[in-house]
């Protein structure tokens, strides 16, 4: 049937059911194509593919495995809610059960105790205006010595924008731990930004 | 009100610049921020490390042939449609939003890569305003400050003798820097009073990021002119008039084919 459509009645189609095979469910529910929400997201899920794997054959698997596994799974996603988070969270979850996530997983980690660690001095300290941002190499290799669970926190919430309740999400962790790693990540890249200041004195 | 005397805590701070704060909480916050100096200074600092984070780890992309195979996957895949229950007309909005999305995409990289592009040299030319920062090589004298560069960086240039700068326009000294993850040399001048960041990198192989020709001409009232030799590209940045900006560009290019 297609070699009869002019250009225009192309484009017309694709703005249709694009397969005779999956028409609508019923006339009150027209659906949203899978490919449609996750292309947008290519670029965001292998940049932190990638920093999770820190490797670009296993970042690309990661995201074709998350593709996958979230195309299998598309039923149970509802509309209206936030497809990112829901992608994000399968992409971590498909790393923490491959090889790399599992060695990951090995290293101890001290668990976050929301509340004991960071909100008992909150007066300035000197470092927390004296660091110089305009080194890129330095900021980047402080982002690679943070500790993966800090991170990942951190990049999610600057990087990727993603509110905290969602991280919690992502993450499967209590919304408190969120803002805990995140405090952490942020008082630690200061910390390993700090020495700079010596040496530019 | 102990609101107003206790100093931010750091979870506060961090959920006031990340926006989670309720509405309630953001006015005891910027109510204590308008008393409190060192507060402010604090959020300041941890904006900008914010923004800095959200640069630096945007730095992964996926190289051209995986985004090939990931995009190929997408589409050959039998397309699921998601199970849904809302009314029809917002559907049809998503469904379009989604087209369009998908659509701009490449356009939409190349956009915000060139967008956090200008906002990283503006932020680079800014720190080199403050008083506090002072160059790694102060001099006027081009036989001075080329020489400074050799070892520091993978490629070599030629810096315009002071005659051939346009008229009060002076070499105040000159930096080594980072633009995209790589080296740069920062050659800062003066022209009459205002300063200028003339940013020099190599343009070779992969390392050529078609992001540089971009970008926008202007950003926050700095204007932002690039100009390219068969090697290398120049970025200049300043508040000064552009006509100036662009006499200073066009010196420095000139110094590149000596003869």
């Amino acid at each position: 049937m297609f070699d009869t459509l002019s250009v225009p009645a192309l484009f017309a189609v694709a703005m249709q059911p694009r397969n005779p095979r999956h028409t609508m469910p019923s006339a009150a529910a027209p659906s949203v194509a899978f490919e449609e929400l996750a292309l947008p997201l290519l670029p965001s899920l292998y940049n932190h593919a990638f920093w999770l794997t820190r490797n670009h054959a296993e970042a690309e698997d990661l995201v074709q495995e998350t593709f996958s596994k979230a195309l299998r799974a598309f039923d149970s996603f509802q509309l209206n809610t936030n497809f990112k988070a829901w992608i994000f969270r399968i992409l971590r979850n498909t790393f923490l059960t491959s090889r790399t996530g599992i060695a990951t997983s090995r290293t101890v980690f001290l668990e976050d105790h929301p509340g004991v660690l960071d909100t008992t001095d909150a007066s300035p300290t000197p470092e927390d205006n004296l660091i110089r941002l305009d080194n890129q190499a330095a900021l980047h290799s402080a982002l690679e010595q943070l500790q993966p669970q800090l991170r990942e926190a951190l990049l999610l919430c600057d990087v990727e924008e993603v509110k905290y309740k969602d991280i919690a999400l992502i993450l499967d962790v209590p919304i408190g731990t969120v803002m805990s790693r995140i405090s952490r990540a942020r008082r630690t890249l200061r910390q390993l930004l700090q020495p700079q200041l010596g040496e530019i004195q | 009100m102990t609101q107003a005397i206790e100093h931010l805590n750091p979870e506060t701070l961090n959920a006031f610049i990340d926006g989670e704060l309720p509405t309630s909480e953001q006015e005891g916050v910027q109510q204590h921020l308008a008393g409190c100096h060192q507060c402010t200074l604090r959020v300041l600092s941890a904006t900008q490390l914010k923004a800095a984070t959200a640069r630096a780890g945007h730095r992964f992309a996926p190289p051209a042939d995986t985004l090939a195979r990931l995009t190929a996957q997408l589409h050959r895949e039998p397309q699921k449609t998601a199970r849904i229950h809302p009314i029809r007309p917002i559907a049809w909005t998503a469904l379009a939003a989604a087209l369009v999305l998908a659509i701009s995409l490449i356009g939409w990289r190349q956009v915000h890569q060139s967008n956090a592009l200008s906002a990283e040299l503006l932020d680079q030319h800014l720190a080199t305003l403050s008083s506090a920062a002072t160059p790694q090589v102060i001099s006027t004298d081009r036989h001075t400050v080329k020489p400074w560069f050799q070892g520091r960086l993978p490629f070599s240039f030629n810096l315009p003798d002071s005659g051939a700068l346009p008229p009060d326009a002076t070499l105040k000294g000159a930096d080594l820097a980072y633009l995209s993850g790589q080296p740069a040399a920062l050659l800062l001048f003066t022209i009459h009073k205002h300063q200028v960041s003339v940013f020099v990198i190599q343009r070779s192989g992969i390392s050529d990021n078609p992001a540089f020709t971009r970008m926008a001409n202007n950003r926050a009232g700095f204007s932002i002119h690039y100009a390219a030799t068969r090697d290398l590209r120049f970025i200049a940045v300043s508040d000064v008039n552009p006509a100036d900006l662009d006499l200073l560009v066009s010196a420095v290019v000139k110094a590149q084919s000596p003869g």
